[in-house]
């Protein structure tokens, strides 16, 4: 029997005998019942069994990425039962399907995933729940309800919060007045699309403030952002507020201002807060304020062993955001 | 100036020179005068009535917008009047942004800088064999080829350490920048190399130093980390400079592009080494016959290159505020497009950099256009492409003839 044929075989095992248990609302936690993928098998110890769970993260080339997964080591640093297989999909779905098909086939004991996108790793990430492997999926979730839990926060929620300290910041609600710029992310990215909804929802109740600037893709980098807001200057000699969908686009706008020295007469709203950007630049006091975009690793993993021990997990869990200002800035500066 | 045309339809009969000379400076500066007019006519106006588009700092703007494919399209230039191409000067673009921003933020050995230690002392060594040999000319070849290897062994090893003890406290904004041009340098011998000794076609060398040279640019960074952010602190105020604007008004980066525009523009009309690209360009063989040293002159055109190219690396880190492995993708491509608007033929022999500078501003002038008039990143692009195509058409004479031949049949139909 070829090595091929004998995978395929056990994979139709696995998902026979998964496939009876599986269409009840509660998705069952890995390792009630089938014992067919061994590493899962729940014994209810944490101590001394050895746990392997294979982490696929989308990219690396992001210094929010290059954060998260920081982060996840240092909590997989925390377990000495975990061994962490950490793999860069190089931004390709192609990739990231194969390291979870890879992860399948290894048996790990948890598989964590940040995807790409959603539609492309539906069905591989289905597969390895299928397979009875517990799949944490973070930041950006899969279709359907076949994962174990999603992890991520909540970009319109994010949004909320920096619409009202725009507010604040133009006067306060019901008397807030002035003219923002809102600098884009990535058009068709939903993170961009909540991230502007929740903003809207609560500036556009204020009558005073005016949107000026149309609406332009930024591609979430920042000299795009210096670029386009070179031209709102021009065209608009009053700007007191400006709001981007991250921090580095906050910055670049920044830069642009800087340039025809109209800087400090505009307030500046990040997102994401990372320590060495957004939080620094709160500190140098060249962004007003940035709103925390909470790394999932760490919680991932802590929601992985809980799994693997035998408890219930939510599955959803919202991360919360912070507003950071001057005054509370050091407390995310590590 | 402009070579005389020996063929198309516009060279059926002998001109009076003064008339074939406002003609060249007509299809030189045509479409940019007419994109200008267009930028008046359409510009909106601020709140006293001035006009946006005309004014200074707006102007000033589409310079310092320009400066950095400007840069690339002159060293393009050299390399197209060869009858070569460079496709890597987008990446070296892209390692120039991070080696410099590694140079200025990071002390000690990392990544960028033992990249850039061994480059600089080579650039160093070229450099000072090139002016000893110059100088020792007189005495004969071999005397020249002495004096320029003893240069080399002096000069080397000095500038590599000298680099080396400078790197515990900080470089200084002229080393960090004479470095990463020598990185530039070294890229662009590289590419010379492989054209001129390696026997590869341009297209081939130059694609696989582009790929590979990006490549470099983000495993020097570290993958981790690869955008360098350089803030706006004091201690970068030196560097910071290279992307200021000078009184607030004119761009630093755009003085250089100027500065470099004219100093290649004397080199190659007025000097003999400048006269050897457009010999190559027209007939290398011919050339090579006639004593010229063709492959060394090669090397020198695509180092020249890759030098400029690893500048306006460092004028963009300095602009943009940041070092990043993917900043220079696909500027190659504009580089070209520059280059062929300017009236470079891509066959090599013909055109010159001054025209590739109206080439450059056409597309600034364009893209400003567009975006005072807010429209899209998409728009601009399909405009972008639609405005080569038809330059080029204007450019070589194809839509003269066919408003000629549109003529012609018109009269013809008339007699008949």
């Amino acid at each position: 029997m070829k090595p091929g044929t004998r995978w395929t075989l056990l994979l139709a095992g696995a998902l026979a005998l998964t496939a009876g248990c599986n269409n009840g609302g509660s998705p069952p936690p890995a390792g009630d019942g089938a014992s067919t993928t061994p590493g899962t098998a729940a014994t209810g110890d944490t101590g001394g069994k050895k746990r392997t769970i294979g982490f696929s993260q989308v990219t690396v080339a992001e210094p929010w990425r290059a954060v998260f997964n920081d982060q996840l080591k240092a909590e997989a640093a925390k377990h000495d039962e975990v061994t962490l297989i950490m793999q860069d999909a190089n931004d390709s779905t192609e990739t990231q399907v194969q390291q979870m098909e890879g992860f399948i086939s290894q048996k790990v004991d948890a598989i964590l995933v940040s995807p790409k996108e959603s539609a492309g790793l539906t069905d591989v990430v289905a597969k390895a729940y299928e397979a009875r492997i517990p799949v944490i999926v973070l930041d950006r979730n899969v279709e359907g309800d076949d994962y174990t839990c999603f992890i991520g926060a909540d970009n319109v929620e994010i949004g909320r919060e920096a619409g009202k300290y725009a507010v604040q910041l133009l006067g306060g609600t019901g008397k807030a007045k002035g003219n923002y710029v809102e600098v884009w992310g990535g058009f068709g990215t939903k993170p961009s699309a909540d991230r502007s909804q929740g903003f809207h929802e609560v500036v556009d109740k204020e009558p005073g403030m005016k949107l000026v600037g149309k609406k332009m893709d930024c591609d979430w980098k920042s000299e795009k952002a210096q670029i386009y807001m070179q031209g709102v200057l021009k065209l608009n000699p009053q700007i007191d507020l400006v709001y981007g969908h991250n921090d580095p686009m906050a910055l670049g706008a920044r830069a642009a201002a800087a340039e025809v020295g109209r800087a400090e007469k505009i307030k500046f709203l990040g997102i994401d807060a990372l320590p060495k950007e957004g939080v620094k630049a709160v500190k140098d006091g060249e962004l007003a304020a940035t709103f925390l975009y909470p790394t999932p690793g760490a919680e991932g993993l802590r929601q992985a062993l809980k799994v693997l021990t035998g408890e219930s997990v939510e599955k959803k869990i919202t991360l919360p955001t912070a507003t950071i200002t001057k005054e509370n800035a050091d407390e995310y500066s590590q | 100036v402009e070579p005389v045309r020996t063929q198309g339809p516009l060279a059926a009969k002998p001109r009076p020179l003064l008339l074939n000379a406002s003609l060249a400076v007509v299809r030189q500066l045509g479409g940019l005068a007419a994109l200008v007019l267009i930028g008046i006519v359409v510009s909106p106006h601020d709140t006293r009535g001035g006009n946006i588009f005309m004014s200074d700092s707006n102007l000033f703007d589409i310079l310092a917008r320009v400066s950095n494919v400007g840069l690339l399209a002159v060293g393009m230039t050299l390399v197209v009047l060869t009858a070569g191409i460079d496709l890597s000067v987008g990446s070296v673009l892209s390692l120039g942004t991070v080696v410099a921003a590694m140079l200025l933020l990071e002390r000690g050995w990392n990544p960028a800088s033992i990249l850039a230690a061994p480059c600089l002392a080579l650039g160093a060594g070229l450099a000072a064999a090139a002016l000893a040999g110059r100088a020792a000319a007189g005495g004969g070849r071999t005397a020249a080829a002495r004096a320029g290897t003893l240069a080399f062994i002096i000069a080397a090893p000095l500038a590599g350490f000298g680099f080396a003890s400078l790197l515990a406290t900080g470089l200084p904004v002229p080393v960090i920048l004479l470095a990463v041009m020598s990185v530039g340098l070294v890229v662009g011998c590289v590419n010379g190399l492989l054209v001129a000794y390696g026997g590869l076609q341009p297209f081939i060398a130059t694609l696989s130093t582009m790929i590979g040279v990006w490549g470099l640019a983000w495993l020097v960074t570290g993958e981790n980390n690869a955008r360098r952010r350089i803030a706006s602190d004091a201690a970068y105020a030196g560097f910071n400079w290279l992307g200021s604007r000078v009184g607030g008004v004119i761009p630093v980066p755009g003085l250089v592009l100027i500065a470099i525009v004219i100093a290649v523009h004397l080199i190659i009309r007025y000097t003999s080494v400048g006269r050897r690209l457009y010999a190559i360009g027209g007939s290398e063989e011919a050339t090579r016959l006639s004593g010229v040293p063709v492959d060394r002159t090669k090397v020198l055109v695509y180092g020249c290159s890759g030098l400029l190219a690893a500048l306006a690396g460092t004028l963009w880190a300095a602009q943009y505020h940041q070092g990043y492995p993917d900043a220079g993708l696909t500027k190659e491509l504009d580089a070209i497009a520059a280059v062929v608007i300017g009236g470079t033929s891509l066959m090599g022999g013909r055109g010159g950099v001054t025209g590739t500078l109206t080439g450059v501003l056409m597309f600034g002038v364009l893209s400003n256009i567009l975006q005072l008039k807010e429209f899209t990143t998409s728009w601009q692009r399909f405009a972008t492409g639609g405005i080569i195509a038809l330059a080029v058409l204007i450019q070589q004479g194809q839509v003269q003839a066919l408003v000629k031949r549109y003529l012609v049949t018109l009269r013809g139909d008339k007699g008949r």
